[in-house]
């Protein structure tokens, strides 16, 4: 069996950066997958990140982009593409901290195997709880691509026969719409 | 003549913190605090229901989802003079503590240990002295030669292939570097070791919150843990006993190694007990609160100034009357549009950005000021206000403290050495064991009120139509944290939150007095100012927390920092 984290990271309240929440959500409502898969909404975890990850065979993760490329355009980036830039002579222990995760659980021998990050381009970080159309539009593709990624480590996956409840509860609360 | 150098972590959308100093003969003659973005979500808030903000606050912040969720239901419940019953309370200060707990260990070894620790000096050190060494500071039972040679290995394998990996950014060999490889060894191994027992730390949130990163059991009024003794899905003896068992590691860690490295390391680097001092008035609001009504704390609060120990004033309540009528903003230098100083439950936000200039605007913080003055906050001001007022367990770590680093560094050490880059490490870990101490204390007063039959965890709120005004305080890992709300028909009509690093990372204000990061950077020497390492050990000793309110990943690399010498 193998361990799988599906993790959706970003702000809910800063517009297009909520997108890796949302679609972490949406997996958990759609779909069933084998018993070793874990989906979460990991909000913006900075190092806390290498607690998530560490011990898992394989991570996915889904983020927002900030690129020049159209919005809502899904790009994936695997360990090598997310290490290519070092990272920062670090201010303080909250900023977000992608590459410098993945370089500490090399250090400390707890690294998955296969990472994945699931990107879509945003249009805007404003503050405010809702996606942009184009971002809206990716989130099916977005999905696709996680699922690829499941059958290609071979981890099973199914539609749920009734979905669960979705829980995206930062747009649905009373005076967000 | 003076140079000036830059540290910005350049990007475009997230927020960080920019140092800018002046230097002047190797040393920093004027210093600039700013962060580079905005970030405005407290506005979100305004209309929605009270009793679900703090689903929304705990989202300020990544790491400190946490505090945010209990600041923001205890001003609701300060606006609606609720009290909370014990459970709730019990349950709520053991996640704060722990959480606490975990944040310390994280922010020293995670972040500030490699500013005194050589990675690569640690292929020099013998792991037999070492583990002599070790066993002579403390009775840890992992300081062991295997220990010490299983972490030297690692440094040797990420040296030999030519990739530093998570090191590469280090100021290795740096004139400021004076641990010897054993004691750098040492460190180090403790270093591997905190990511373990910060995650037990992090688990027993996870327990009694039902989820990490975002609890789910708050709500307004107290907590939704259901407790029932012989059900293993609610808070019974079973989860009860796991928590202990977590907590009982965490504070042997605590004790055994954080307190004893930062000691130690304390003792060898003795002249940084003289640099970094800056901003003397301090402040920290009570918390661990005994009682259903909130009038009696473990923890004290109160502030002074000056660094006048005698003239300590306590608060005796989180939402002190002193303390809820003296907090201000001022706008003077941060990218808003002027007017006077507001209070927060008044408080506007309306962006002016101007681009970075020295002597007009350069931050989006704002300047928060008690009855006008800048105030440094965090477990320095938690340690000396707790300390000037007799508070015992404060006493008994700090003296304890003082021992240990006396005994390293053969010299006498003073309360008053306190005021200084290595005072607020020495704070912290004082603050930690005071912690550890208090979540064995709080886990037992949580099971014996259980015991007695009392199985009650919420109040319901109740709402009149008329305005009311709360604040919701936390004495947070990084300091005062106040959440100001007005709510009106049952509706968030405004909502402020001011956060530690507001405080310390203030910038100047209309009076042009420094904010306390700025003013601990006045007179440090700089070995080699292109190489600013004294600048983030300064820094990074107040345990900086900017923002991580947006996370996108960027794949063109922009989120490196980049010192910039001009």
């Amino acid at each position: 069996m193998k361990k799988v984290l599906i993790g959706g990271i970003g702000n809910v309240l800063l517009g297009d950066d909520g997108v890796g929440p949302y679609v972490a959500r949406l997996l958990a409502a759609r779909y069933e997958f084998d018993e070793g898969v874990e989906v979460a909404d990991l909000g913006t975890p900075a190092l806390d990140l290498i607690d998530q990850i560490s011990g898992r065979d394989a991570v996915i993760l889904i983020d927002s982009i900030n690129t020049d490329a159209a919005p809502g355009t899904v790009r994936l980036y695997r360990k090598t593409d997310i290490l290519r830039h070092s990272p920062a002579v670090r201010m303080d222990p909250h900023s977000p901290a992608l590459a410098e995760t993945l370089l500490s659980t090399d250090l400390f021998g707890i690294a998955p195997a296969d990472v994945l990050l699931v990107g879509i381009a945003a249009e805007s970080y404003e503050a405010g709880c809702s996606l942009s159309q184009p971002v809206q539009t990716s989130l099916d593709q977005a999905i696709a691509e996680v699922l690829n990624e499941l059958d290609h480590l071979g981890v099973k996956h199914q539609c749920r026969d009734n979905p669960a409840e979705l829980d995206i509860w930062w747009t649905t609360k009373d005076g967000c719409r | 003549m003076a140079q000036r150098i830059t540290i910005d972590p350049i990007t475009r959308i997230e927020g960080h913190l920019r140092i800018d100093v002046e230097v002047d003969n190797n040393a920093v003659s004027n210093a600039w605090a700013s962060c580079t973005m905005w970030r405005g979500i407290e506005k979100i808030l305004r209309g929605r229901d009270p009793r679900d903000a703090w689903l929304f606050t705990q989202r300020f912040c990544g790491v400190c989802t946490t505090v945010h969720a209990m600041a923001s239901v205890r001003a609701v419940e300060d606006a609606l003079k609720l009290e909370i019953p014990l459970n709730a309370q019990y349950i709520r200060n053991l996640i704060l503590i722990a959480h606490a707990l975990h944040d310390h260990i994280v922010h020293f070894y995670q972040l500030s240990a490699l500013d005194w620790v050589d990675i690569l000096q640690i292929p020099k050190a013998d792991p037999a002295a070492t583990a002599k060494l070790a066993e002579s500071l403390s009775p840890w039972t992992r300081n062991s030669r295997n220990e010490f040679k299983a972490a030297q290995d690692r440094v040797n394998a990420v040296a030999a292939s030519g990739q530093l990996g998570i090191f590469m950014n280090g100021y290795w060999g740096h004139p400021a570097m004076r641990l010897s490889p054993d004691v750098n060894l040492l460190a180090f191994s403790h270093y591997i070791q905190a990511l373990e027992y910060q995650r037990k730390a992090l688990q027993v949130v996870g327990i009694l919150g039902s989820k990490t990163p975002h609890i789910q059991n708050l709500t307004v009024g107290g907590v939704a843990n259901a407790i029932d003794l012989d059900s293993p899905s609610a808070l019974g003896m079973d989860r009860l006993e796991m928590i202990r068992t977590l907590l009982d590691e965490v504070v042997q860690f605590i004790n055994q190694v954080y307190f004893v490295d930062v000691c130690a390391v304390a003792a060898m680097y003795a002249e940084w007990f003289k640099i970094g001092s800056g901003v003397r008035n301090y402040l920290a609001v009570p918390d661990l609160p005994l009682d259903s009504k909130g009038e009696a704390y473990d923890l004290p609060g109160g502030y002074l100034t000056n660094g006048n120990i005698a003239g300590v004033r306590p608060f005796k309540t989180a939402s002190d009357p002193e303390f809820r009528e003296s907090v201000s903003e001022d706008v003077a230098h941060a990218y808003y549009q002027n007017g006077k100083a507001l209070h927060p439950w008044v408080g506007e936000t309306e962006p002016a950005f101007t681009g970075w200039d020295g002597d007009q605007k350069y931050s989006w913080v704002k300047a928060p000021r008690f009855k006008g003055e800048p105030m440094q906050v965090g477990p320095l001001a938690q340690v000396l206000i707790g300390y000037a007022q007799g508070h015992a367990l404060t006493r008994k770590y700090t003296d304890l403290a003082i021992s240990k680093i006396e005994a390293v560094a053969g010299i006498r050490v003073t309360p008053d050495m306190l005021h200084s880059t290595l005072g607020r490490h020495a704070a912290r870990a004082i603050r930690a064991a005071m912690l550890a101490e208090l979540a064995q204390k709080h886990w037992q007063l949580l099971v014996d009120n259980i015991a007695k039959g009392d199985y009650t965890v919420h109040n319901q709120p109740v709402f009149s139509g008329r305005e009311v005004e709360g604040v919701g305080t936390h004495e947070a890992p990084r300091g005062t944290l106040s959440h100001w709300v007005v709510i009106k028909d049952e509706k968030i009509k405004n909502y402020q939150a001011v956060v530690p690093s507001t405080w310390n990372a203030s910038p100047r204000d209309r009076s042009g007095a420094h904010g306390p990061y700025e003013a601990s950077l006045l007179h440090t020497p700089l070995a080699r100012p292109e190489e600013p390492l004294e600048v983030l050990r300064t820094v990074h000793s107040f345990d900086p927390c900017m923002a991580c309110a947006c996370h996108a990943f960027d794949p063109s690399g922009r989120q490196m920092a980049k010192v910039k010498v001009l």
